[in-house]
């Protein structure tokens, strides 16, 4: 245990030794590398919770900006305490490395409910504090025992309109008919959104999805399988829909007026039947900021920090109080706005915790 | 002490507590993963059992043991010819040869996979060249699929193959060409009967490296395959970080382990591995 300590301490220092540019990048990855530890987690110990600020394990890029400004100030100005980030992604897979280490670095982790449901009950997580966090701030069913939803991010889909400008396809159903509308098409490889699409377009009722068919679902997806590629993350999803490779792309919505915009307006979005997805704040069991973590869930939970998210992430307000101060330009974007609520359909947060890895192998076995 | 250095030189004592850390470092996460194989999610070998109930799991392990032989052939092939072309031309050009080969080694393996999706994509340059000058109406499908796998993973490894066979071919003694041309033998009958046997160990050593790199596979068959050519590494990744299947990735790893172990024994019944790794011929 001591060695432990002792290897951290020293990678922390050299760490800062790195970022001051007192040591260069070789020896720090030679440091790194003689102790067993990925750069991940020594930038997350550099960034070692204490008492005196929350650790927000999200998934980087913009997102590290975006959460800083719409949810890290407000916080820092109601407690006190500030926010550093951990920018490596928090995949289910990498909290439960962590957990089962022993050695958490993280308090807050920008995932999806569903991980809230499949750590919990295996004592990965923490459970949420709703003296502190608000139940009434979310939709309802999204505040589970070990994690809430903070935002909405949702599975919708873009169209060439060069390609299908006169008959635009409206929904499922017309992206999954390749004889209507000819063309390439992207999905999500990770099985998630592409399976309620396809059962969306064969016919199911949006309130009727879960249990989610499996076999339909499946055979849905075979059908459009020499027509179809498949993304693992949202650039890649936006760069199949920008360089021209698909003609309709199923996109996180979120991306949906980045690229309107890349593409002047040729690829637009639909969000008829966009699938919901609740993203959550989960706590690592054992986080190191403890309690001060739900102060700053309750901040997230805020109608300016949600507003502020959506207006910087394009990730939409999961606080029914935001719904309807949803500003005009977002409106086409934000699939919990007054334009698009009715149209939705929700993602089951229970059913994805409990069969979602069967569910993932099957759907990567279908279209390999 | 003494009966001690008579058998073993006092130098493996000096080395002796690095030997035994990096066999601990090493070992310790192989036999790891070995335990995890059989032990989660419940003892036994119900992991391994997965492999014969599931065409699945077979399949994947079949799509990368194909798609690493094919890479292995092609690049090994095209590596012959250019270490080949680089031995017998001018110091010049040797160099010139070596600078290219080592700078596209040096490129991130990223930007390499991404340039052919550049080159060779559905909007790519070449297709929309050939679109331009009528020679095609609808573009090739060159990427995301299993024939961009194979591009990209073959103009990957092709310096890996290249680098053993240069150093194999720059050792020999060209006095033996000469001999054996002397003697009456053709340009081909020497070039098979002479040059490439003295070149086998170089041969297998590139093919055993690229062969063994291609199995670990990830980024060029996740981008290029377009998701639908599922090649191991990939798989295994999934079972770790998204579907917590923790013992079925670990078994996968055990078996590409042990795959590539049996690969080397298979080997060393047919010659000598010393020599491929560099070690005189006995």
């Amino acid at each position: 245990m001591q060695d432990k300590q002792f290897m951290k301490e020293m990678l922390t220092d050299s760490a800062h030794a790195y970022k001051a540019g007192r040591m260069d990048r070789r020896m720090f990855l030679a440091l790194c590398g003689a102790s067993g530890v990925a750069m991940s987690s020594v930038m997350a110990g550099d960034a070692q919770a204490a008492a005196d600020h929350v650790v927000m394990w999200n998934w980087g890029g913009q997102s590290e900006e975006c959460h800083g400004s719409a949810i890290g100030d407000a916080f820092t100005a109601e407690t006190g305490k500030g926010l550093k980030f951990d920018t490596s992604g928090p995949l289910e897979g990498k909290i439960k490395e962590m957990v089962d280490s022993g050695n958490v670095t993280a308090d807050v982790a920008d995932a999806d409910l569903f991980n809230a449901v499949s750590l919990g009950p295996t004592g990965h997580l923490e459970p949420i504090d709703y003296s502190v966090v608000s139940k009434d701030k979310t939709l309802p069913g999204y505040a589970l025992e070990h994690g809430v939803s903070v935002i909405l991010y949702g599975y919708a889909f873009v169209y060439d309109t060069e390609v299908y400008g006169d008959n635009p396809p409206q929904n499922w159903a017309d992206f999954f008919d390749t004889e209507k509308f000819p063309g390439m098409r992207s999905l999500y490889k990770w099985a998630n959104g592409s399976l309620e699409a396809a059962l969306l377009a064969d016919g199911v009722s949006g309130d009727a999805l879960y249990p989610l068919d499996m076999d339909r679902a499946l055979a849905k997806l075979k059908s459009i399988k020499d027509d179809s590629l498949y993304w693992g993350s949202g650039s890649e999803a936006h760069s199949m829909v920008v360089n021209g490779e698909v003609s309709m792309g199923m996109v996180w919505q979120n991306r949906g007026r980045n690229i309107e915009n890349d593409t002047d307006g040729r690829y637009k979005l639909v969000n008829m039947q966009a699938i919901a997805m609740p993203g959550a704040y989960i706590v690592p069991k054992g986080n190191p900021a403890g309690a001060a973590v739900m102060e700053f869930i309750a901040t997230a939970q805020e109608v300016p920090a949600q507003l502020a998210l959506l207006d910087c992430l394009g990730m939409t307000p999961s606080n029914p109080e935001a719904f309807g101060q949803i500003p005009e330009d977002q409106q086409d974007y934000a699939i919990t706005s007054a334009k698009n609520i009715d149209k939705i359909v929700y993602n089951d947060p229970d059913w994805w915790g409990k069969n979602g890895g069967d569910a993932v192998n099957a759907f990567l076995e279908a279209i390999s | 002490m003494n009966a001690l250095t008579k058998h073993m030189h006092p130098g493996w004592l000096i080395i002796a507590p690095l030997l035994a850390l990096v066999t601990l470092l090493y070992l310790g996460p192989i036999l790891n993963i070995l335990w995890l194989s059989v032990t989660d999610p419940e003892p036994g070998l119900g992991n391994y059992a997965k492999l014969g109930e599931s065409d699945a799991l077979l399949r994947i392990v079949w799509t990368t043991v194909r798609i690493c032989i094919i890479t292995t052939l092609f690049s090994v092939t095209l590596g012959y010819s250019i270490a080949y072309a680089m031995v017998h031309c001018h110091q010049r050009q040797k160099s010139y040869m070596l600078t290219l080969l080592l700078v596209s080694f040096w490129i991130s393996i990223l930007v390499r996979t991404f340039s052919w999706l550049m080159l060779l994509g559905r909007k790519g340059l070449v297709n929309v060249t050939l679109e331009d000058i009528g020679l095609i109406a609808e573009p090739i499908a060159f990427m995301r699929n299993e024939l961009g796998v194979l591009i990209g993973m073959i103009h990957y490894m092709i310096p890996y193959a290249v680098l053993p066979l240069l150093v194999s071919m720059q050792s020999l003694d060209t006095r033996v060409m000469d001999a054996s041309r002397n003697l009456g033998a053709s340009g081909s009958q020497t070039f098979w009967r002479i040059y490439l046997p003295l070149t086998t160990p170089g041969l297998v050593a590139s093919t055993l490296l690229v062969f063994i790199l291609s199995l670990g596979f990830y980024v060029t068959p996740a981008v290029l395959g377009g998701g639908k050519v599922l090649m191991v590494a990939e798989y295994i990744s999934v079972q770790l970080l998204v579907t917590l299947k923790w013992g079925t990735a670990a078994m996968l790893a055990a078996l590409m382990l042990f795959g590539v172990l049996a690969m080397l024994w298979v080997m060393s019944r047919f010659m000598k591995l010393s020599t491929v790794f560099g070690g005189a011929a006995r």
